[in-house]
């Protein structure tokens, strides 16, 4: 099966004052099928969100990027489109909320204030599938409907709307374009855990209906109930890309880091990783990880590369767990 | 269902790398060069020309009254022989002065109005607020000339009537701004750390406003010049001897009843192109304090 | 150590967010408020930081009735309680570096230099190096913003420590170090903790007792769950 998305070798790094840079994404590779979720998880400044803004083209003034993140040609589209470089008057055009939707973090924030729900899908709905006025009204009802938003509180502003009604509605507004291709930023930062449960059982219906699901999250619970794979990034690099059941459940984690993120959960050992992540502008030559790690040796010198899934010179074998 | 991983790539020769384009980029860069380049000209002109040049400025030679522009007087003379171009650099050199300081103070009390405002709420603000609405309601114009009506014409006068009618809009965009701050839980971890309400002002709301005090101060500077020379133009800021762009527009009215523009010409253009200069780095900086693109590096 | 009692309340005009709630943490006490977002909890602990003036009802601190709130509560008073909020970004002036935003508190009691020893353990004990500490908020990252503002809460020996919403932005890791690191504290000082959120799972590891509060901003129905 052809991925949705594509990304190869991605870096993208910040040019600092006095010739420094930031290497905030290092060399991130991974596909992304329809009808299947990816978690991207780590800890805040990974990287994570650099990622994002550059799959959407959102990315400050003064950052660089090498790599590729190609959205393949489709049914609708002859040509491979290349996120990085293809330039942000055609993301605008024909990317954004067309062919990628983005579930954003903060739902009620990302919501005009004195405009109604229904104003916002409208308006959407107009400017992603030209609509016109009189056949407006079904239209965004079926919008809404996709996102299992409420009919009887399209008329309501954002401040009116709870914290789960509000993620529908930003969740309603991702869906209007039919983008195959949803990007969820952080969706269930600061939600209770009622919340976090719909929002997740939300998100994975889209991808169960054949969406590709991209979530990017440090809720390592919520990665569990979503993800059919995760990949965990560390100081700006993916250490370990594996199938959700098998990380979260037996054998588990692979890689150091992640078995170290893992046990840090209040419901396991509620143990911290010892020490901070590395600074992305004075990132070590070996592996990032080495410093923090209980099982780093001279072989750590050297930067692993991503083997089978994990990059790491002591990784635990994957049969291991088979026994 | 087999996970599938996608290659590590070789290693192959490493690409170069890619900058986004950011188009609005290069007109904003034209503008702000052209900006401050006039600005640096119109600065170095009224400090170096006085030096340079110690001509006499307000010397008369009838003999040479009203001469169109010319290689000798690039800008011509005026109704009693005076250089008109070395007089327009000492008129902006007092107009860009009294500007200045006039933007200075405005700005200032603005600041210390708005910090008291918004920092005391309550009755204090109200009160201030008042007092605002008040100045406000009064046409600056009027009220500047009300004000140096009461003085004998000179320069501190026109400072001072600029001054005090121009320190109201600094002062509601610093209140709006501290009120905004004030409920910040960094102000909040302020006071839960001890510290009293003069430590909270000055160390955490005043640093924080003071860019924007600093624009509405820059923004007022051509808005003060103008306001000098409209005063002047009507006999009754700067003392008509004293060269100012306004005393030399009011000059130039008979001549330009006569058909002779450059007196009038070249001395508006004094006001006008530093004006627009001034707004146009004022733009720069703005965009900078309130950056649409920059969202920095969000690690 | 705190006692609040009959605390109703809410901004401007509008409706009260928290209704007749009273709640009472012992000395050396670790309680934790859980609650679904929105439902008031962090406005009383606002009130219980004396940050908030609540419309009714009476806030004793360590036996002492509190008798004005923000800069009207004795500084005695503000800085035997320490407080983290949920958004270091919030929390933290963007002007400072991070040394100077550890040790805010100590300069604005005038013990800058008598805490700046205690200053710097702090941040060493909070994992943040000579580096990043001469760095302004926005050069680091939210767990590390986090930290320094837990350490600046700590830096005057709080009797009692609020957090609300502490790591709800925060990864599994640095959640844990952070909770560590106040657990130490508590453990050196026997100082009492009111740690509000939504996570139970966290709630639960974490404190003595958790009382779970409804989404109506009454807390008729609150149960009290006690851990282990």
């Amino acid at each position: 099966m052809t991925p949705l998305l594509s990304v190869r070798g991605l870096s993208v790094r910040f040019r600092m004052p006095h010739g420094r840079h930031v290497a905030a994404v290092s060399d991130v590779s991974f596909d992304l099928a329809a009808g299947e979720c990816l978690a991207l998880v780590g800890e805040s400044g990974c990287g994570k969100s650099v990622l994002t803004g550059a799959l959407l083209g959102l990315l400050p003034a003064n950052a660089q990027t090498r790599g590729s993140a190609v959205l393949p040609p489709d049914d609708q589209h002859a040509a491979p489109v290349d996120l990085l470089t293809v330039g942000e008057r055609a993301l605008a055009r024909t990317v954004r909320g067309r062919r990628i939707g983005l579930v954003p973090q903060s739902p009620a924030a990302h919501l005009t204030p004195v405009r109604t729900v229904r104003a916002h899908l409208g308006e959407t709905v107009r400017a992603l599938t030209g609509t016109r006025r009189d056949a407006l009204p079904p239209a965004v009802a079926a919008a809404a409907e996709r996102a299992a938003f409420p009919a009887d509180h399209l008329g309501h502003h954002p401040h009116q709307l709870s914290g789960g009604l509000a993620q529908r509605a930003a969740t309603a507004l991702a869906l209007v374009g039919d983008a195959p291709l949803l990007l969820a930023d952080e969706p269930t930062t600061g939600l209770d855990r009622d919340l976090v449960d719909r929002t997740v059982a939300g998100l994975r219906r889209h991808a169960d209906e054949g969406r590709g699901l991209l979530v990017i999250t440090h809720d390592l619970a919520a990665a569990a109930r979503i993800a059919d794979r995760v990949a965990v990034m560390y100081a700006g690099r993916i250490v370990e890309l594996a199938d959700a059941a098998a990380f979260f459940g037996t054998p588990g984690p692979r890689h150091p880091y992640a078995a170290g993120l893992l046990a840090a959960l209040p419901e396991r050992d509620f143990t911290p990783i010892p020490g901070l992540p590395p600074e992305l502008d004075a990132l070590p030559g070996g592996c990032a990880f080495a410093p923090r790690c209980a099982r780093a040796d001279a072989a750590c010198a050297a930067r692993p590369p991503l083997d089978g899934g994990v990059a790491c010179h002591h990784a635990t074998a994957p049969e291991a767990a088979d026994a | 269902m087999a996970t599938t991983h996608p290659p590590t790539p070789a290693t192959e020769p490493e690409q170069p790398w890619h900058t986004p384009a950011h188009e609005r980029r290069g007109t904003r860069k034209v503008r702000v060069t052209t900006s401050a380049a006039l600005v640096a000209t119109a600065v170095a002109a009224v400090l170096l020309v006085p030096l340079l040049f110690p001509l006499d400025q307000q010397a008369i030679d009838l003999t040479s009254r009203l001469l169109p522009p010319s290689w000798d007087h690039p800008f011509g003379t005026d109704d009693v022989g005076r250089d008109l171009l070395l007089r327009s650099v000492y008129g902006l050199r007092v107009s860009l002065t009294v500007g200045i300081v006039a933007a200075l103070v405005a700005a200032a009390l603005g600041l210390a109005v708005g910090c008291v405002a918004g920092a005391a709420g309550g009755r204090t603000d109200r009160l201030l607020m008042r007092l605002v609405d008040t100045f406000a309601a009064v046409p600056h114009l009027l009220m500047g000339i009300f004000i140096v009506a009461m003085f004998r014409p000179g320069v501190w006068p026109v400072v001072v009537s600029v001054g005090l009618t121009h320190w109201v809009s600094t002062a509601r965009i610093v209140r709006a701004e501290v009120l905004s701050l004030r409920t910040r839980p960094y102000i909040d971890a302020a006071i839960s750390g001890g510290a009293g309400r003069r430590r909270v002002v000055l160390r955490h709301l005043m640093p924080a406003v003071l860019p924007q005090a600093g624009l509405a101060a820059v923004l007022m500077v051509p808005h003060a010049l103008w306001h000098e020379s409209a005063l002047s133009f009507l006999g009754l800021g700067i003392p008509a001897h004293q060269a100012s762009l306004g005393t030399m527009i009011n000059a130039a009215r008979g001549p330009l009843a006569a058909g002779d523009w450059w007196p009038t010409l070249f001395p508006g253009l004094f006001i006008i192109i530093p004006t627009l200069a001034i707004a146009g780095l004022a733009g720069a900086w703005r965009e900078r304090i309130n950056p649409r693109r920059r969202s920095e590096l969000v690690l | 150590m705190l006692e609040l009692t009959g605390i109703t309340a809410g901004y401007d005009r509008g409706r009260p967010v928290v209704r007749d709630m009273s709640l009472a943490v012992a000395d050396g006490e670790a309680l934790g408020l859980l609650g679904p977002s929105g439902c008031g909890k962090s406005t009383l602990a606002r009130v219980a930081a004396l940050l908030h003036t609540p419309w009714a009802g009476s806030v004793r601190l360590a036996g002492e009735t509190v008798t004005g709130h923000r800069f009207r509560a004795p500084r005695h008073q503000r800085t035997a309680i320490g407080v983290v909020f949920q958004q270091p970004r919030l929390a933290a002036d963007p002007r400072l570096r991070l040394r100077d935003l550890i040790a805010e508190p100590a300069r604005a009691t005038g013990r800058g230099r008598e805490l700046a020893d205690r200053a710097a353990a702090l941040a060493d004990a909070a994992g943040l190096g000579a580096e990043l500490l001469r760095r302004r908020p926005h050069e680091v990252s939210d767990g590390q913003l986090q930290r320094a503002c837990l350490a600046r809460a700590l830096l005057l020996r709080p009797r009692l420590l609020i957090c609300d919403e502490m790591t709800a932005m925060l990864d599994a890791s640095t959640t844990a170090a952070l909770v560590a690191l106040v657990e130490d504290y508590r453990k050196e000082q026997g100082a009492a903790l009111l740690a509000v959120g939504h996570d139970r799972v966290l709630l639960g590891r974490w404190c003595d007792s958790v009382r779970e509060w409804d989404g109506d901003g009454n807390p008729a129905g609150a149960e009290l769950l006690t851990q282990e």
